[in-house]
């Protein structure tokens, strides 16, 4: 199995092409190994009493927060789908989708970078106490756990580059905007796919493993938390650290 | 790119009845190779551009060949060759447009031995792609024919994404004109596609001229009788008279409700990757008669949306002229 594929450019010497597509299959099925793999160890594991969410209530995400989540994961299953269909052999017309979701992501990933500067960005960098905390289960995080803030920094480092080369492909396409400029040569433009295809299975592998930790039974309340905002004070105390983040009540 | 004098070896399989050239179709999949009249296959195996495993000839089975009138208008065997088309009866009868497209078809010698389905099937005549250039349509990421010093005369003004490659088909325009249908068969039983979306856009899919699937054939061509014997009205343009392919053509199907026009269908060739219907056109025609003001009222519309390339900008005339004399009567 190759990782890329190549091609003769147009003077015949041989240039990347971008990624060999035969990589999907085998990111689908190192996710759904892991997965399996996890539910089995966790099925057989000793788990402490799950906390009531009935109570008082604190607060964990904005609602602003919340919805750029949800958008930001709307555009990417359209990016997905657009991108990833054809390619297996469902055709259609995909192109025009693709580009409006990529700039709808690109702009609420902009959006999120911005806020982060008002927000506290200590509690989503990772440190030497993550290891600490991921190595010693009596040790709590603070807002976000090592595995989330892991989740966070893999996710963004994928999107940015995602994002960085569609949208130097995006330039090289007419748009309503521009004609296509055909300003790049063939051996960067053949790196852009690569890397756009690359990060892409990143992506899809990354996105299985937050879908299934999102749908754990121990991990639902986090999910709930990304609708309604909310953890109840008894879940805050089973699974944090109030010396490292105490959030607000809310009502 | 390297020149051969000779045909590369290649497997090649003769069935005689069509539920063995479907298992065949089926079981060799991308790697088979259709083969009807073999005039646009040669020239890909020829050069290698192309270089599938093995070809399957449809030229024994019977169920493929010939003309057959049917209750809802006409079958035609997707295997029946252009000269039989042209000198068909019926086809000349009811359906004179078909035969005056089959007729501009390249040259004599191609017509005797090339297919309706050949012909409704073959490739783009791209230079960058048939040279063998690793286009977006070759599974590349570039094209070759849209740039500044890109030789696009002969590509697409309207309905391009990314790729600017033109269908070649002069049979496709008539057929979409005339509300055809295309069998599509394989092992598992057969779809009934309507024309318009047997010929598929890089929109849609880059690499493909036609919805037909690996392992697919195409088995007849139905056309309905809903414009039979009415007004048509076909004309090509090419560089040369003979055995050339369309700059620009137009095929024009037209009911008439006493000297109005009541239904129509304009569909040009040449100017996009499939066949292009001109529905702003059919939608001004209605209610008008054919007269020169009709003509120069609509011909204009007939180039609306169209972008041309560096060297292709003269097909936006060509369009309008050949709507303006279809429309004079």
């Amino acid at each position: 199995m190759d990782i890329a594929t190549y091609k003769d450019d147009v003077w015949g010497q041989e240039v990347l092409n971008g990624v060999s597509w035969d990589l999907l299959w085998l990111v689908i099925v190192l996710a759904f190994i892991f997965i399996a793999g996890h539910a089995i160890y966790e099925t057989t594991r000793k788990r402490a009493q799950k906390p009531s969410s009935k109570g008082a209530r604190v607060n964990r995400h904005e609602a602003i927060d919340r919805l750029f989540h949800w958008v930001m994961a709307g555009s990417v299953f359209v990016l997905l789908i657009t991108g990833i269909f054809p390619i297996i052999g469902l055709n259609f017309a995909w192109l025009e989708i693709h580009w409006i979701a990529g700039i709808i992501l690109t702009i609420v990933v902009v959006f999120h970078i911005l806020r982060s500067f008002t927000q506290d960005l200590s509690s989503m960098a990772l440190g030497p106490s993550d290891l600490k905390e991921a190595l010693d289960e009596t040790v709590k995080p603070g807002k976000y756990s090592p595995a989330q803030k892991s989740m966070h920094m893999v996710v963004s480092i994928l999107t940015l580059l995602v994002i960085g080369s569609g949208l130097i492909m995006f330039l090289q396409i007419e748009t309503p905007w521009w004609e296509r400029p055909n300003s790049l040569s063939e051996a960067t433009l053949g790196l852009v796919f690569f890397v756009h295809g690359i990060s892409t299975l990143g992506l899809i592998g990354v996105i299985c493993l937050h879908i299934y930790f999102g749908l754990r039974p121990e991990k639902l309340f986090y999910t709930r938390s990304m609708i309604k905002g909310w953890i109840s004070r008894e879940e805050l105390n089973a699974h944090h650290d109030q010396q490292r983040w105490n959030p607000d009540e809310t009502t | 790119m390297a020149s051969f004098d000779v045909m590369p070896e290649v497997q090649l399989f003769q069935p005689a009845e069509l539920d063995d050239a479907l298992k065949l179709a089926d079981e060799l999949g991308s790697d088979g190779w259709l083969l009807g009249g073999g005039q646009d296959t040669y020239g890909w195996l020829k050069d290698r551009a192309k270089q599938p495993r093995a070809m399957i000839d449809l030229n024994g089975i019977e169920a493929l060949q010939g003309i057959r009138k049917t209750d809802d208008g006409m079958e035609i065997g997707a295997a029946t060759i252009l000269r039989d088309i042209i000198r068909n009866e019926d086809i000349n009868r009811d359906y004179s447009l078909l035969s005056q497209a089959a007729s501009r078809v390249a040259s004599p010698q191609i017509r005797n031995v090339g297919t309706l389905g050949g012909n409704l099937s073959q490739d783009t005549r791209c230079w960058y792609y048939r040279r063998g250039l690793d286009c977006y349509r070759a599974g590349g990421n570039i094209c070759y024919a849209d740039g500044p010093q890109s030789m696009n005369r002969e590509h697409a003004v309207i309905g391009a994404s990314r790729c600017v490659a033109v269908s070649p088909s002069d049979t496709a325009t008539a057929l979409l004109a005339l509300d055809a249908t295309m069998v599509a068969e394989n092992t598992e039983g057969q779809r009934v596609l309507a024309a318009e979306d047997f010929f598929v856009g890089p929109n849609t899919h880059i690499t493909q001229m036609t919805a037909l699937k690996p392992g697919e054939i195409l088995s007849a061509i139905r056309i309905p009788k809903k414009w039979a014997s009415q007004r048509f009205y076909w004309e090509k343009v090419a560089d040369r008279d003979v055995w050339d392919f369309a700059l620009v053509s137009i095929a024009v199907s037209m009911a008439m409700d006493g000297n109005k026009i009541a239904d129509s269908r304009f569909v040009c060739g040449g100017v996009a990757c499939t066949p292009h219907r001109l529905t702003n056109v059919e939608q001004a025609v209605r209610g008008r008669t054919l007269s020169n003001e009709s003509a120069d009222a609509v011909a204009p519309l007939a180039s609306e949306g169209c972008k041309p390339l560096n060297y292709n900008h003269f097909k936006l005339p060509l369009m309008e002229n050949l709507v303006r004399r279809a429309m004079r009567g």
